[in-house]
């Protein structure tokens, strides 16, 4: 065989095996839901842009995210559709799942939304050694049924619904909080979220 | 200085290894999270961050295959040993900028080095990259099989 011929085969094999490493990397894409129980969901179901976002209560990137994400949601009221999903990284943020497990269950009263704002505007008192006592003071504040609360709170379902969340996000590869998926389109980090994801939601009204 | 075939072998496929697995791991990983880390170098433009991202994985993987193959291999260490010089030079930037990064994001979520042990890594990758270009041509290569057979430099024989 000429050389040519033996190059091209060569960078061919080349690329294939990189090809191939990618693929067993990659591994089998798995499924995951981008739904949530409706008390985790703001905006009008049929809203042409649905922004799901896996967050984490105790992570200061997603309060960096809060002021965008909401920015977003009052420029484009009614066109929008906000799913949360649980997303605590626990080998972080010693503080993530309890405080997911306290709104999921301010959710079942359908108070999420209070809660979540709670625990993001005051997450460096609640995240320190008064989580307890500084949790059941916002359940007051956002008038929760304060005994149902706290027995939601230790019903094992609560937890199986922050688990099924984290396994979605984990389907879905996302490895950093805030991760936000706007009609399918990823975007990692609050920067991402302000600087991308406006332009994406006006090409994806425009089609 | 001759290098030993075995040590030039051992070189060129260690640090193709690497550069298969921190490409693979990131590749197949969502760019908009490899983004984030390069973004916090703070070296690139912000709008060549997500590009970069997006491309960097690939490179490692095709240089790195290219090396473990033995594929056009003074060119390929030369460029790896580039790669990697550029890497230090960047974790350098980061250090004197005195910037806290959480990780290096050499091999995207799959291993967590800090800046200080990814230095100490990349300046041994580096001089392996040196190792594996001194040892071309190799026996062991496709660079053997494209051009017809192995000389050996000190003889000059086939």
């Amino acid at each position: 065989m000429d050389r040519l011929p033996k190059l091209i085969v060569s960078a061919a094999l080349v690329l294939a095996a990189s090809a191939g490493s990618f693929l067993y990397a990659r591994g089998a894409r798995k499924p995951f839901s981008s739904e949530a129980p409706g008390y985790r969901t703001l905006g009008p179901a049929d809203a042409r842009i649905t922004i799901v976002e896996f967050s984490d209560f105790e992570c200061p990137a997603c309060r960096v995210a809060e002021p965008p994400m909401r920015s977003i949601l009052k420029l484009y009221e009614g066109k929008v559709r906000l799913v949360f999903k649980h997303f605590p990284l626990e080998r972080m943020h010693r503080h993530a799942r309890a405080g997911a497990i306290a709104a999921e269950c301010a959710g079942r009263q359908g108070k999420f939304w209070e809660f979540h704002h709670e625990l993001y505007d005051h997450q460096e008192e609640w995240t320190g050694d008064e989580e307890a006592k500084l949790l059941s003071a916002y359940a007051k504040r956002v008038k929760l049924d304060e005994k149902a609360w706290q027995a939601c709170r230790v019903d094992p379902s609560a937890n199986e619904a922050v688990n099924a969340d984290t396994k979605d996000g984990l389907n879905a590869w996302v490895g950093s909080t805030p991760t936000f998926f706007i009609n399918g389109k990823r975007f990692a980090g609050a920067l991402q979220l302000s600087e991308r994801g406006t332009l994406w939601i006006d090409k994806e009204l425009k089609k | 200085m001759k290098i030993p075939p075995a040590a030039g072998l051992a070189a060129r496929v260690l640090v193709g290894a690497v550069l298969v697995y921190a490409g693979a791991t990131k590749a197949a990983g969502p760019s908009e999270e490899f983004a984030i880390i390069i973004g916090s170098y703070d070296i690139l433009p912000r709008e060549m961050v997500m590009t970069a991202a997006a491309f960097l994985p690939w490179v490692e993987l095709v240089l790195g295959w290219a090396l473990i193959f033995g594929l056009r291999l003074k060119e390929t260490a030369a460029a790896s040993g580039a790669l990697f010089g550029a890497f230090l030079v960047a974790l350098g930037m980061v250090k004197l900028k005195g910037i806290q990064l959480p990780n290096c994001g050499c091999f995207g979520d799959a291993i967590h080095f800090t800046p200080l042990q990814a230095l100490a890594f990349d300046s041994v990758l580096l001089g392996l990259c040196w190792l594996a270009w001194k040892s071309a041509p190799a026996a062991l290569s496709l660079d053997s099989w494209t051009e017809g057979g192995y000389t050996d430099p000190a003889h000059g024989q086939r």
